[in-house]
């Protein structure tokens, strides 16, 4: 099955950019989590239908606006009226549900020839142009800048952001900073999962880490190989059983979670017999 | 030489329902200031105001002798600390007792730090609380105590000449407690550092304590150590139900018969 799998020029090309996903998605993923900014992953998902729209009607290259508009989306959360009783659960809610009418009634104008909504709502790496490449490695580069220079301030703030304000940090910038990397990163994500299981890459690394991570370097780590292994897993299956590769990636995910889980709870009853 | 601490008449929130008012105090280095008074008397507010997290209505708040202003913010925080209650910190973050000490390192954010650099300080922040042992460990799996240590170490990572405390020993018990409070008098003998700290208990800290500022929107009163607060003043804050008993009884923080407030 190996050999057949690189040798398919198709899985060949999917390869590196998927495993590039995964590294960026994983790296950004234990944020997410540490943040808890899971739903806010979901919306910004569905919020960059809004985007592919756009781009849809508009003619200009579908990666471009969807970043646009989900970053535009993820920066708008803070600006919502959080103080009127409506929480960031809420805000999120909204955001993406508007969004993504808005997404559903631009691409009902669109020429249906054009988009594939199936790639869209489900990803298609397999397609991946030399062009979308491209573009990847380009935001792929700017979200890893990006952590490399804040991430153990977004560290302090999810820990403890009062003393991190306390300390000087300008902890509004740093939230906003972490919205727009967190929107670039789901863009990433709905190449290869599509809109729908994009959240499932932007949580499940990180939750399969948090069963075994015992300080933050390691729960990046594990995180990643995570990542790594639900990926190039998923490939493989999904090149062996020719099911789609977004869904196939994200089950394989939930396979190492359940497995994560079953396994810890394994370890504790151990710890507990022996008291 | 100027004090350490100088507030001068700090006001905040609506002229017309202040939530602190003509706030005036001077410390200097090495003093310990306990603050108490009712919830809501602004003693959280007073301390953010300290550090520059609100900003007064009026007044000035001066650490030795400098301004805290937008200008002056950053380089005062590089020796100013804060620790505040115990429930704040993320619950569930996987995350060793070094690296939480480590975030205390005013250069921490910075693209050139790294970890090996701070780890002698790191050590020496753990050792000063009495929890060098713990430096590999878990932060959950610590008690109530040993995390507060921890929260400690990680504000002396700054070297500060002024520690500010809100509540640190909520949920602490009263064996914990005491030690947290004999630690902070150490802090203050022998390094001369000046700590001002919000309790709720009287009885708990005053011990421990240079002096005790009385807070409900003003302060009511400004004991020093060995004085007695007079009743007036306990109603003033709590209200007309409250009264004063003197008793011969020791309490936690208590060397000697005390008097307290019931």
């Amino acid at each position: 099955m190996m050999d057949g799998f690189f040798a398919s020029e198709v899985m060949r090309d999917a390869l590196w950019p998927a495993l590039l996903i995964a590294v960026v998605a994983s790296t950004v993923s234990v944020m997410v989590l540490a943040h808890r900014l899971s739903f806010l992953t979901v919306g910004v998902a569905h919020a960059s239908l809004a985007g592919l729209g756009l781009a849809a009607v508009t003619g200009l290259p579908l990666l471009p606006m969807a970043s646009l508009v989900a970053v535009s989306v993820a920066l708008l959360l803070p600006w919502m009226p959080t103080g009127k009783g409506i929480h960031n659960d809420a805000a999120s809610g909204m955001l993406f549900s508007g969004s993504m009418a808005l997404g559903v009634l631009l691409l009902a104008g669109a020429d249906r020839q054009q988009v594939d909504i199936f790639g869209l709502l489900f990803g298609n790496i397999l397609l991946i142009s030399q062009q979308d490449i491209s573009y990847l490695m380009l935001i792929s580069c700017g979200v890893m800048v990006a952590v490399a220079w804040a991430a153990r301030v977004w560290w302090s703030i999810a820990f403890d952001a009062t003393t991190a304000e306390a300390n000087g940090v300008p902890v509004q910038r740093y939230r906003l900073l972490l919205y727009a990397v967190v929107g670039l990163t789901v863009i990433l994500c709905v190449k290869l999962a599509g809109v729908v299981l994009t959240t499932g890459l932007m949580v499940l690394p990180a939750a399969i880490a948090w069963f075994w991570g015992r300080s933050l370097w390691s729960l990046w780590w594990v995180s990643m190989v995570a990542a790594i292994t639900g990926v190039f897993g998923g490939l493989m299956v999904s090149y062996a059983a020719d099911w789609p590769a977004g869904a196939t990636i994200v089950m394989m995910l939930c396979l190492l979670f359940c497995g994560s889980w079953g396994t810890q709870w394994l370890m504790q009853r151990d710890r507990r017999s022996q008291i | 030489m100027s004090a350490s601490v100088e507030v001068e008449g700090i006001g905040f929130g609506a002229a017309s329902d202040p939530v602190l008012e003509n706030i005036t105090f001077s410390l200097a280095a090495g003093h310990f200031m306990g603050i108490v008074g009712p919830n809501g008397a602004g003693k959280s507010t007073l301390l953010a105001l300290l550090i520059g997290m609100l900003t007064p209505r009026s007044g000035i708040v001066r650490f030795a002798g400098v301004a805290m202003d937008a200008k002056h913010r950053r380089k005062i925080l590089q020796r100013v600390a804060f620790v505040h209650q115990l429930q704040a910190q993320h619950p569930s973050l996987p995350i060793t007792v070094e690296e939480v000490v480590a975030m205390g390192d005013p250069k921490f954010g910075s693209w050139l730090w790294r970890r090996a650099k701070v780890r002698d300080r790191i050590a020496e922040a753990l050792e000063s609380v009495g929890i060098l042992h713990c430096m590999a460990k878990d932060f959950r799996v610590l008690s109530g105590g040993q995390r507060q240590r921890v929260r400690l170490a990680r504000a002396l990572m700054r070297n500060p000449t002024v520690l500010l405390l809100d509540e640190p020993s909520a949920a602490l018990d009263t064996q914990a407690q005491d030690q947290l409070y004999r630690l902070l008098r150490q802090l203050c003998d022998q390094q001369g550092k000046t700590i001002i700290m919000v309790e709720h208990d009287i009885a708990a800290i005053s011990s421990f304590v240079d002096s005790v500022a009385c807070l409900n929107r003003r302060i009511h009163h400004h004991a020093m150590a060995g004085e007695q607060i007079p009743p007036q003043v306990w109603q003033d804050m709590y209200g007309s139900h409250m009264h004063v008993m003197a008793h011969d009884h020791a309490c936690i923080g208590c060397q000697q018969p005390e008097v307290t407030v019931v």
